[in-house]
């Protein structure tokens, strides 16, 4: 896993750096879950997008696993506004 | 045997399941999404055919709404509010209001503002305000909320605000038992004729349409789909985690999402998951 990083460092600050403003950005929104919804959503197109980009910089972007990470984000994103009122 | 071989493939990489977990394969993530999807109709189904089957249980008491909103201008270096049985009345009268036309708002469909009920109680202002929240279990997540709002917050400390009513209201609202909490804010134009009075002991005597939160709640939807949701996000962080170990230590080659970039990704959700509060404000 330390080897993927070392070897896609650049991809991997890019998504824990999103991930962290995503973090913080939904705490600060705590007084709202219309916004905390929001930002869920963001969270998940980020991922995907990311994801777009990392397996192109990797050479192996397929169809496949564009629909994985679509579901992966959906799942999240899905499971996470059911409990946001 | 048979049973073990399946929940093998199903929960750790194999050459018959192409050296992945079956339950972390598109496949199975899209199933997964449809049962999520199957439990939250059968909630909202329940909703409509069972009206007041699904609620959120509440300890709220106008008296503890009224004790931690003084608690908190007497921290800003405020002066207390007075308790005015008016403003109780016209903020009871909101909640009865939104249950009454099933709407969750500031402005009723009918197009009364909150300060229609101020003039029904013939309560003659000169600055008004008016916060509202739903669906929270307990008095201090009221308050925690409100004060985490800019808007509710900027209410709650006004310095131009001198008296305060509070409606706590238990009934139906789309479907779902609920609690409403309406604080109504306000200056009298005449203090001499305000019904206000501090400290809010006194106001005992005086009655007041309140109705008290204490519900017999069945369901609660909230807390349903929190567990549904903990539970399949643990299940699947689970997995991905054993299926990274395991294919770093055989060295396996595969086409698939990033490992890390899925327990990254889903590890924040988890945790925003853990973090999501009860209630909404308005």
């Amino acid at each position: 896993m330390i080897t993927e990083i070392k070897r896609h460092l650049l991809s991997f600050l890019l998504l824990f750096f999103g991930l962290l403003i995503a973090l913080l950005v939904f705490f600060y929104f705590s007084y709202d879950p219309h916004y905390q919804r929001r930002v869920i959503y963001g969270t998940a197109v980020f991922y995907f997008l990311w994801s777009l980009y990392h397996h192109y910089q990797k050479g192996d972007l397929q169809f496949s696993l564009v629909v994985e990470y679509l579901l992966v984000a959906l799942f999240a994103a899905l499971l996470i506004t059911g409990t946001l009122l | 045997m048979k049973i073990l071989h399946r929940l093998h493939l199903l929960f750790l990489p194999h050459e018959k399941n192409n050296h992945r977990a079956l339950l972390i394969q598109p496949g199975f993530i899209a199933i997964l999404i449809a049962l999520y999807l199957l439990n939250q109709s059968v909630l909202k189904s329940l909703s409509i055919i069972k009206p007041g089957i699904l609620g959120y249980s509440s300890e709220i008491t106008w008296s503890k709404v009224y004790e931690l909103t003084n608690a908190e201008r007497i921290k800003a270096g405020l002066t207390p509010l007075k308790y005015s049985p008016l403003l109780s009345k016209s903020a009871t009268a909101k909640a009865n209001d939104m249950f009454a036309n099933n709407y969750w708002a500031h402005n009723s469909p009918q197009g009364k503002t909150p300060w229609d009920f101020f003039k029904a109680v013939n309560y003659q202002y000169s600055i008004a305000g008016e916060n509202l929240a739903k669906d929270f279990y307990d008095t201090d997540s009221v308050m925690r909320a409100w004060m985490n709002s800019p808007t509710h917050r900027a209410n709650i400390i006004n310095p131009k605000y001198q008296e305060i009513g509070i409606g706590v209201v238990n009934g139906v609202l789309n479907g779902t038992e609920t609690t409403l909490v309406v604080q109504h804010f306000g200056t009298p134009l005449n203090p001499a004729v305000s019904d206000a009075s501090y400290p809010p002991g006194a106001v005992a005597e005086v009655p007041i349409p309140q109705v008290l939160a204490s519900t017999q709640t069945i369901i609660n939807p909230l807390t349903v789909s929190k567990v549904v949701s903990g539970i399949m996000f643990a299940v699947i962080l689970i997995v991905l985690i054993v299926d990274a170990v395991i294919t770093m230590r055989r060295k396996t080659f595969r086409i698939a999402g990033s490992s890390l970039g899925h327990i990254s990704f889903l590890l924040i959700i988890f945790i925003l998951l853990l973090f999501t509060r009860q209630g909404t404000l308005f």
